[in-house]
Parts: C-alpha cells; sequence; structure tokens
C-alpha cells in the first residue's frame, strides 16, 4: 500500500535530533561506565580536547580545521576578536546558536558564554543523583583544543547550567598564554 | 576489548534509532506491512540520518533484507579501497544499532551486521526471525 | 610550467606529507634531513620577515610570506591559522598558486586528513585516498 504524506520529515531537524540524542548515548554510556559524575565530567572534556591521545585524535582540534576551512577566517587580533568569532561563527556553524559574550574581566582575559538554548541538551533533564554532572562538558573540552590549534592556552568551565536549575548556562573562558611555533631542530 | 567497543557502540545506536524512528513518524499512520517498514529505513530514515538513499534492497522474502549503500557516508573520507578495512566494523556498529532500535520502535526484533569488501561501499543485512 | 614537489608541515615540524612529481636534482642528504632544513627554512623567512618589517604586518594583513623566486625556482607558501604550512616547488613561469593550496586544505586536507577518524593530525599522513587525491589535483592544475 503506497503511503503518500504524513511522513514528511525535515532532514535538517532529523540531523540536529540525530546529532542530540547521539551525544545523550555518548553521556548515558560514559555514566554507565564510570559512575562517578566527576569522572564523567573529566571524560567529556577529555573527548573534546583529547581523545585516543596517542593517535592525535582530537575533536576540537579537527572541529578548529574545518570551522578554518569552510570560514575562510584568519588570526584574530586579540582576545575580544577570538571570543566573538567563537559565538558569532563558531557556535552558529557548529550548533547553530549564537551565545552572547559577556562578563569581561578587568584584565580583559577573561570571558563568559551565555546560552539560551543548549541543542546538545535538548531533551534532557537530569535525574537527582546526578547533580554534579556537566552534562555539556564535551563544549570545554572542544573549545580548549580549538584554541590550542591557533596558539592560544586557555582554561574552560561551565559555571552554570540551565540542566541543574540555574537560570542560564554559562562557560567561562579564560586566557592563559600564547603558544609559539615551535622552534626547528638544533636551533635556539 | 574490540568487541566490547563495538557491542557497546551498537547498544548506543540501538537507543538513537529508536528515539529518532519515534520522533520521525510520531504523527504519521502505521505502516501496512514489514515491507513498507524497511522501505521507510531505505528512504527517509537514510535520508534523515545519511544524505542520501540506499542504493539497492534486495529480499529473500523469507524475513532476510539486504541493504546496499555504496558510497556509505561514514567511509567515504576514510578510503576508497581496502585500506583501513580492519577498521570498518568499529565505525558501521553504530548504524547497526540505529537500523535494529528503528525496526524495534516498531515492534519489529532483528538482527542487523554489516558487511564491507571495498570501502566506501557497505552492506547491511537485516534478518527478522520468523516465529 | 612544471611543479616538482610539495611538503605539508604541522606546526611542530614534522612533515605530514611530501610528494614530488618531477625532481631532477637531489639535495643529497636523508629525506628526514631535508625536511628538517626546509621547515628551517620556512620558520626562519617568516621570522626574518616579521623582524625586519617596516609595517605591523599581523594587523595589516593575515599573510606574511607568500613566495620567492630564485632564478630557477619558484617556492610557493600557504600557512593556515592552525599553523599548518603547505610548501609547493614549481618552474618560474607559474603564477601564484595559493588558491591551489587553499584548495588543498580546504577540500582534500579536511575532507580525508580531517574527517577521517583513523588519520592523525600529528604524523605523516598514510591515507592513500588522501595521496591518491592530491596527485589527481596535481597533475590537473594548468601549472603541471
Amino acid at each position: 500500500m503506497a503511503r503518500q504524506g504524513g511522513r514528511a520529515t525535515d532532514p535538517r531537524k532529523v540531523s540536529q535530533e540525530l546529532f542530540t540524542l547521539t551525544y545523550g548515548a555518548l553521556v548515558a554510556q560514559l555514566i554507565k561506565d564510570y559512575e562517578q559524575d566527576d569522572e564523567v565530567n573529566k571524560q567529556l572534556d577529555k573527548i573534546g580536547f583529547l581523545f585516543f591521545a596517542c593517535r592525535g585524535y582530537n575533536i576540537g582540534v579537527r572541529l578548529i580545521e574545518d570551522f578554518l576551512a569552510r570560514s575562510g577566517i584568519g588570526r584574530c587580533n586579540d582576545f575580544r576578536e577570538t571570543a566573538d568569532v567563537i559565538a558569532k561563527n563558531g557556535f552558529r556553524m557548529f550548533l547553530g546558536i549564537t551565545p552572547q559574550v559577556t562578563n569581561w574581566s578587568a584584565a580583559g582575559d577573561e570571558f563568559s558564554l551565555i546560552m539560551d538554548a543548549n541543542p546538545l541538551a535538548d531533551f534532557v533533564e537530569l535525574p537527582d543523583d546526578h547533580n554534579q554532572l556537566n552534562y555539556s562538558n564535551i563544549l570545554c573540552g572542544v573549545i580548549r583544543g580549538a584554541l590550542e590549534s591557533v596558539q592560544m592556552a586557555v582554561d574552560v568551565r561551565f559555571v552554570q547550567d540551565i540542566l541543574k536549575g540555574d537560570n542560564q548556562t554559562e562557560i567561562r573562558v579564560k586566557f592563559i598564554k600564547r603558544l609559539e611555533d615551535a622552534l626547528p631542530a638544533g636551533e635556539e | 576489548m574490540t568487541n566490547n567497543i563495538i557491542s557497546k557502540l551498537e547498544q548506543m545506536g540501538c537507543r538513537v534509532g529508536q528515539s529518532l524512528a519515534e520522533r520521525f513518524t510520531r504523527d504519521s499512520p502505521r505502516f501496512g506491512s514489514e515491507l513498507d517498514i524497511i522501505k521507510f529505513i531505505c528512504k527517509e530514515f537514510w535520508v534523515g540520518t545519511f544524505k542520501k538513499q540506499v542504493d539497492n534492497l534486495r529480499t529473500n522474502h523469507l524475513g532476510v533484507y539486504v541493504i546496499l549503500d555504496s558510497r556509505f557516508k561514514l567511509l567515504t573520507h576514510m578510503s576508497a579501497g581496502e585500506q583501513y578495512l580492519e577498521s570498518a566494523p568499529k565505525y558501521l556498529a553504530f548504524t547497526c544499532g540505529l537500523v535494529r532500535g528503528a525496526l524495534a520502535s516498531f515492534g519489529i526484533n532483528s538482527v542487523v551486521t554489516a558487511e564491507v569488501s571495498t570501502m566506501p561501499s557497505c552492506k547491511f543485512q537485516i534478518s527478522i526471525p520468523k516465529t | 610550467m612544471t611543479i616538482y614537489n610539495m611538503y605539508i608541515f604541522d606546526r611542530n615540524g614534522t612533515c605530514l606529507f611530501y610528494q614530488e612529481w618531477q625532481r631532477n636534482k637531489n639535495s643529497g642528504m636523508p629525506q628526514e634531513e631535508e625536511f628538517k632544513l626546509m621547515y628551517g627554512l620556512i620558520f626562519s623567512i617568516k621570522s626574518f620577515i616579521s623582524r625586519m618589517s617596516p609595517v605591523d604586518f599581523y594587523s595589516n594583513s593575515k599573510d606574511g610570506f607568500t613566495s620567492f623566486n630564485t632564478n630557477y625556482y619558484k617556492l610557493h607558501f600557504f600557512e593556515t591559522p592552525s599553523g599548518l604550512k603547505f610548501v609547493l616547488n614549481t618552474s618560474l613561469n607559474v603564477d601564484s598558486l595559493r588558491d591551489s593550496l587553499q584548495y588543498i586544505y580546504n577540500s582534500i586536507y579536511v575532507e580525508y586528513v580531517v574527517k577521517n577518524p583513523l588519520c592523525s593530525l600529528n604524523s605523516a599522513i598514510k591515507s592513500e585516498i588522501f595521496k591518491e587525491k592530491i596527485d589527481t589535483y596535481i597533475r590537473g592544475l594548468p601549472a603541471f
């Protein structure tokens, strides 16, 4: 029996749901494997930053290459520009959202990304016994890995999360230092 | 160890496939037959997840279906031949689970396996035991 | 017009890829040594150029050094913000190949190395499909 209509599905919506659900399955698997929330947080951060370290597999490092190739964006002049590019280009490209860049420290070396919506956490509710879980902690590793590739060492952490009952989701990014190109062997 | 990884990935895929299929078909009428469901997997489900339809579907009419995707999305960046063939099962387990989960959400129990001889072409075999 | 050879380095100076299409003279040293020397050459040129620049080029333009000519060959250089360095040697009558190097990065390196989870990003590239795509692309260039 041929069946028309009724099953019209928007492919974009499907891939977003596939992505969100797959991320959910990953977190659920890690909870099964590691049990403790802080250990799961650590693993998520690691997956974003440095997965299979021996092979150099690193989601952040890979995403930044894809990002640079597709956006054609060059080097940033300062950390403020970097913050804007992360929010307006990076998050936009990979998650379809534009977090607000705010709460700059006086020294200009630290800022917050505020997200009203978080596609990774659609359909998610944290169970009571996982109130220490930073569900979307992979984002920290990804930002850290991506910035390390463009020679910036940063510290990234979740400070607020709607999933934990906060009013908004906030990621704090702190500049640590610039990394230099490796000197050729034998040169000082 | 590898088997353990593969079965974990398969189970993750299964969870995702189940939820995904439910969300996909929330507002649509029920399927008429088993073949209709398999066709749905080959068309809407495949297009939604992999941005293309499958290239061929065959069945022995005894509950075995073979889906051929001659440019399987997860393998096209990897190889055009036999290089890395031994790693392929790890990258197919999630998809096998995805299909098994989707079928389960329509009440069909199945076993789904994948077979590759030359990348990026891949065959998925769905076996539905007859009771 | 002729394309001689190509090197790709990561930002640690590791040679990720080397291929030659036409090369009549060898450097007469082990390949590892030659890679180090080429990376050293690029590194030094970049650092001299930025030190001697009469203008602050990091804010004026994103690129420092793009190519040099000798009497016999031309070296084309392209670097991504992530520090990947593409080096291509050609004969003198070849125009700028920066767009081609950009294409190799965008459409071959990113597609077949970055998106292949089995490819390491910090050691020599082993992917055959990558090598094939590079070879086909270079051979198809008008400059080849």
